[in-house]
């Protein structure tokens, strides 16, 4: 019990979408697979509200401008940057790593206003891809999802089939679905109903 | 279906949003002096207009950011989108501004007499050093400056 509550080399729970199997459905025309999903399982996930002062610091821990450009992702290596707002972005980092992310950017900005707040497990990022994901996440999303309106390194906050999720584009047709973790296992059914006509397959 | 320009996010979907009401209504704060009946005309009571009308909006499942909205409630019409806490800049929506029955209520003037009685202790103490303690007794709230 005392790992659990104070050790840092904490052993990661049980993911948001663990067990779930067996969902796969194939392409109805037999062809490639449309819509293949996959579980970033315990991906660290800080919440960082500020304002511009705070970014040298944020950037000597991530090598990531803060605050990005609205509605845009700014990455270094494992590490990235989503916009959530005006003065509020969410810092992805490597699994395992985030509290003492955090720990250290809190040190290094001791006295200053800011918040910086673990969410590592209050979200789940899912891995939608295939060359049906823009035609599936169109079904349940009012966002223009054509390529040239939505492309690499952009950012949205929006409903998902009245899910609120954060949905970030990192190539052409692959993205990251970031939703609540009690609202995981809704929008994995809900993808896999929405791709019936595509095939899909959850890679758990 | 609106299409609402927010002003962080760019254009999305009005089912995003959250509307907020009407805009610009001045709370009366701590202030007595008006009688129950001024004070429900700032509580209960809002416009209805056939024409344009400011409201406040809220982007609740993209940015969670509050901003205020220009809207002409017969053609749904956003003429103009602008920050809390600012006015309008469109001559109509000014307009709208400055032609509410609300800015001619008694809870809306009490508003501002307890804006200007809230600015006046903090200036007081730093022109007469004197006078510090009485400045202070008067708004304890404002106590603590340098």
């Amino acid at each position: 019990m005392a790992d659990i509550m104070t050790g840092d080399a904490m052993l990661p729970g049980r993911s948001a979408l663990a067990g779930r199997a067996g969902m796969n459905v194939a392409a109805p025309d037999g062809g490639k697979t449309g819509l293949r999903v996959q579980e970033v399982a315990h991906i660290g996930k800080i919440n960082i509200r500020g304002t511009k002062s705070i970014a040298k610091v944020i950037w000597n821990h991530t090598g990531c401008d803060f605050p990005p450009a609205n509605n845009m992702v700014s990455s270094a290596g494992a590490r990235h940057i989503v916009w959530l707002g005006p003065d509020e972005a969410l810092l992805l980092c490597e699994a395992g790593m985030e509290r003492d992310l955090r720990r250290k950017i809190s040190a290094d900005l001791a006295g200053q206003h800011f918040a910086a707040t673990n969410v590592t497990d209050a979200l789940c990022v899912l891995k939608v891809e295939g060359p049906d994901v823009r035609a599936v996440l169109a079904k349940g999303c009012a966002l223009d999802l054509h390529p040239g309106k939505f492309g690499p390194g952009q950012c949205a906050q929006t409903v998902l089939a009245h899910a609120g999720v954060t949905i970030i584009a990192t190539d052409e047709n692959c993205f990251l679905l970031i939703c609540r973790t009690s609202f995981a296992p809704y929008t994995l059914d809900w993808l896999q109903d929405a791709a019936l006509e595509f095939g899909f397959v959850f890679q758990g | 279906m609106l299409i609402i320009n927010c002003p962080h996010c760019g254009p999305r979907e009005e089912s995003e949003f959250a509307c907020g009401g009407e805009a610009h209504i001045a709370r009366p704060l701590a202030e007595n002096s008006i009688s129950d009946a001024e004070f429900a005309d700032y509580l209960f009571l809002r416009d209805n207009p056939k024409g344009l009308f400011l409201e406040r909006w809220r982007h609740s499942a993209g940015c969670r950011r509050w901003f205020n909205i220009a809207r002409d409630t017969v053609s749904h019409e956003i003429i103009e989108v602008y920050p809390m806490g600012a006015l309008p800049r469109k001559k109509d929506a000014l307009a709208t501004h400055a032609a509410s029955w609300r800015r001619d209520t008694a809870a809306e003037k009490a508003a501002e007499r307890a804006a200007q009685k809230a600015q006046k202790p903090a200036q007081k103490p730093a022109q007469k050093p004197a006078r510090q303690k009485a400045a202070a007794k008067k708004a304890p709230g404002k106590r603590g400056g340098k």
